[in-house]
């Protein structure tokens, strides 16, 4: 079973299962939990949904994370797309997902995401992370860690440095 | 005929190739009118990433009986900054520095010409 | 000036501590250039012709005297003693080499600088009026929006990966020394009618290749309501702006092809959903605040007898005291403007040997404060009348006494082809035949303000489009050739110049220039600047001008 780097509530990271196979709309839907197009999902989501799978839908960049709304309590996992790690339309995606629709649900980084990208997208609210530079856990960790401080409020829990200042 | 440049890696500075190596005078570079060879090489440098960065083939012309750039733009690789004449390549003067202050080849540098375009 | 506390200090050397990392992965081989360069170039680190260029943030042009040492040592320990201050109030070190950039962003880090946001596909550093805090004219102090933007802005976790750069300027006086209307957004801070304090807003101005004066979106945006604005703006040109084509990447792009009306309204709705959550509170502008109060002005008459009677004793003095001296807020103050437009130098272009002094006059005359103008040069903002004869012989000492600000001489240029891998020509030697055609300083007062603005590629880093005079360095062929506008404005009064004509080779622009002068000097009315007489009679004289002399 692929492997996948996740974050934990303690704000660690390890390497976990992934028992999601991700699925391109022109490939036959293997048994088990599936991540699949919005496009597909809306043609087959209810059917996959009511065979008691868990679904998850893949959006791309340009596809509006509003679209998913109504669906998102029966989505198990939203993988948002970075075909280049440049592209970061995702960030918003992610934090509109968690601090406008209150999404609880995994947050999955897929495409070209590598370390470099690690702090910002936690910050926004990914919690699992698929990296395309072999990074380990404790790379993705050491990444996300090595500021101190953050200036903005943001989809994470982090004090921003407003705050900070306040207390000090 | 051709000369292959690069600039390297470690600290940025424009760099020629001569004999498998990188030299950062244009007078000491390899001078290629054999162009399979100058592919050779220039395929050679591209191996090198730790090494040196963009590595390409320039065009030469004639200029006072030596070779130079033929593009401004990799005459002034070669030199230095127009502003500073002590600045750069330049300032160790002698016949290629002359050469190269003196060619009027007129061209488009063939390396890094726009490096928004490559994003 | 704005203190760092012990937040700010860990986050500077956190990033240092990154980027160091960053770079040793490079050198190993772990990391692409292309991976890297994404990295290295979020910490204004640039490949050019001869070496790597750092371009160091100077938040809202500010700087005090210690910073301007250390910028001085590092010049002399890893660049060539010199360093270039730009158009958007940094300053750039032409001759870096990758093995000291580390070590170099450590330096900084010591004295509360970095090179963060200098370049990349994020939200770049912010400017803003270089007399801010000591000029009259304005309704509060920008810099403090301008720290708070600062802050809010590094390492923004959603909009670091935007489709392209993003540059925002805020102006609190009428009379706008920073471009406002051709930056990203422009934010003019304005008055309501009930006294409280807003802002302006104007997005999609840029210049480039396609050169846009921006549209204002809101006309006033009450002051508190800043940060959650600011987050709709960006987040509307994150999901918006176009990601497939580098050069309609901007946000003027998606502007205009909206309409700033659509525009604003997208930006509307997204701004009610975010709400007052999105803003930052009271409490940290009003810390942000007492950090710039604490600037402290002697009660002095308004009229100084050693001044008065050294200009009188000096014409070289008066000379200077007329161009290079700006009204102070407080009596028996003055603003000084410090040339780097010395006649034959490289605009903007200051040594190490330089920056010492500056940093010395800054500490014993000036309020230990020192700023740098989007038209570089420096400013001493808070300086006694009565010490002005002491500072401006140092500074004649220095070389730094040229009494040319706002006149034909003070050119902005870019660094061009001598430098950039992006040019297509040279701007500086032409910028220096410029200077050197009018270097007769009675002639120079007599032609008056006139801006030119030069730059060596379509990139327009050198603001061409909004000079008085423009000239656009092309490659035709491989050979340099310039391209004449005429009439542009980057101040209150925007406007993008208006090409002249075909472009002319090298050696013909300095003399085009004179011709254009000439022009102006016969048709002009009385009291008109340049770029008012060229709005009267429109491009025709100068046209014919120009090119009946080229034939």
């Amino acid at each position: 079973m692929p492997t996948l780097i996740r974050r934990q509530d303690d704000d660690q990271f390890n390497l976990g299962d992934d028992p999601f196979t991700a699925v391109a709309d022109d490939e036959g839907l293997p048994p088990g939990d599936v991540i699949i197009s919005f496009t597909r999902f809306q043609a087959e989501g209810d059917r996959l949904l009511a065979e008691g799978r868990a679904v998850g839908v893949r959006l791309e960049p340009a596809e509006e994370v509003e679209a998913l709304a109504y669906d998102l309590p029966r989505i198990a996992v939203v993988a948002l797309a970075f075909p280049k790690y440049r592209d970061g339309r995702a960030y918003t995606a992610a934090r509109l997902l968690r601090q406008r629709f209150s999404y609880a649900g995994e947050v999955r980084a897929v495409g070209e995401v590598l370390r470099e990208q690690a702090g910002f997208m936690v910050r926004c609210g990914f919690d699992a992370f698929a990296p395309a530079d072999g990074a380990s856990p404790a790379d993705w960790a050491h990444a996300v860690h090595r500021h101190r401080h953050v200036y903005q409020r943001a989809a994470d829990l982090r004090t921003p440095a407003y705050v900070e200042r306040e207390g000090g | 005929m051709k000369a292959l440049t690069a600039n390297r890696l470690i600290d940025g500075d424009v760099v020629f190739w001569k004999s498998g190596q990188w030299v950062e005078g244009f007078g000491d570079a390899d001078l290629f009118d054999d162009p399979e060879a100058a592919e050779a090489a220039e395929g050679q440098a591209k191996s090198q990433p730790t090494v040196v960065i963009d590595p390409y083939l320039i065009d030469l012309i004639e200029s006072d009986g030596l070779w130079a750039p033929l593009s401004y733009r990799e005459r002034i690789r070669a030199l230095g900054p127009t502003n500073h004449p002590t600045h750069g390549k330049q300032a160790v003067g002698g016949d290629v520095v002359e050469a190269l202050l003196h060619a009027d080849g007129a061209a488009r540098s063939s390396g890094r010409v726009n490096l928004i375009k490559r994003k | 000036m704005y203190q760092y506390d012990a937040v700010d200090q860990e986050f500077v050397a956190d990033r240092a501590r990154e980027f160091r990392e960053q770079v040793a992965r490079r050198l190993s081989g772990e990391l692409s250039e292309d991976q890297f360069k994404t990295l290295r170039l979020m910490n204004g680190l640039y490949l050019q012709l001869h070496a790597y260029m750092l371009r160091i943030a100077i938040p809202y042009g500010s700087l005090n005297g210690r910073q301007m040492r250390r910028l001085a040592h590092i010049g002399r320990t890893y660049d060539r003693g010199y360093g270039h201050f730009t158009t958007r109030q940094n300053l750039q070190f032409h001759w870096i080499k990758l093995r000291d950039a580390p070590d170099i962003l450590d330096q900084l880090a010591e004295v509360d600088m970095h090179a963060i946001q200098t370049s990349g596909n994020c939200i770049r550093n912010v400017t803003s009026d270089p007399y801010a805090g000591a000029t009259a004219e304005e309704l509060d102090d920008p810099r403090v929006w301008s720290e708070a933007i600062r802050q809010w802005s590094s390492l923004h976790p959603e909009f670091s990966f935007l489709p392209r750069k993003f540059k925002i300027a805020i102006t609190a006086a009428p009379k706008d020394r920073t471009a406002a209307k051709v930056h990203d957004i422009g934010l003019m801070i304005r008055r309501g009618r009930d006294g409280q304090l807003g802002f302006e807003v104007i997005v999609g101005g840029g210049l480039g290749r396609t050169p846009y004066v921006g549209p204002t979106i809101a006309e006033f945006l009450p002051a508190n309501r800043l940060f959650s604005y600011l987050e709709a703006i960006l987040r509307v040109y994150n999901r918006h702006g176009r990601r497939d084509n580098i050069y309609k990447a901007r946000i003027k792009i998606l502007v205009a092809a909206l309409g700033a009306e659509e525009f604003a309204r997208q930006v509307a709705e997204e701004w009610a959903k975010i709400g007052p959550e999105g803003d930052l509170p009271d409490t940290e502008l009003a810390r942000i605040r007492g950090a710039f109060a604490t600037t402290v002005f002697d009660a002095l008459p308004a009229h100084s007898e050693v001044f008065e009677a050294a200009k009188a004793a000096d014409p070289a003095l008066a000379r200077f005291a007329r161009n290079n001296l700006r009204p102070h807020k407080k009596p028996g103050y003055t603003i000084v403007e410090v040339s780097l437009k010395t006649i034959g130098e490289t605009p903007g272009d200051a040594t190490s040997d330089q920056m010492d002094v500056i940093a010395d006059l800054a500490e014993r005359y000036g309020q230990d404060d020192i700023r740098v103008t989007h038209e570089q040069n420096l400013v001493l903002p808070h300086v006694r009348l009565d010490d002005v004869p002491e500072v401006f012989a140092q500074l004649q000492a220095a070389g730094l006494a040229s009494a040319n600000v706002n006149l034909i001489s003070d050119i902005i240029a870019c660094p061009g082809l001598d430098y950039c891998a992006l040019a297509n020509a040279r701007a500086i030697p032409v910028a220096q035949q410029i200077a050197q055609t009018f270097a007769d300083p009675d002639r120079a007062e007599a032609i008056g303000e006139l801006k030119i603005k030069i730059s060596g590629c379509i990139n327009a880093c050198g603001h061409h489009h909004v000079g008085h005079i423009g000239i656009l360095g092309v490659d035709k062929k491989g050979e340099e050739f310039y391209q004449l506008t005429l009439g542009g404005s980057g101040a209150e009064d925007a406007a993008v110049g208006k090409m002249l004509g075909p472009a002319l080779p090298y050696d013909k622009v300095a003399s085009a220039i004179d011709t254009l002068v000439e022009v102006y000097l016969r048709e002009r009315h009385e009291g008109e600047r340049f770029l008012d007489t060229y709005r009267r009679t429109g491009v025709e004289p100068f046209k014919e001008a120009v090119y009946a002399d080229a034939h």
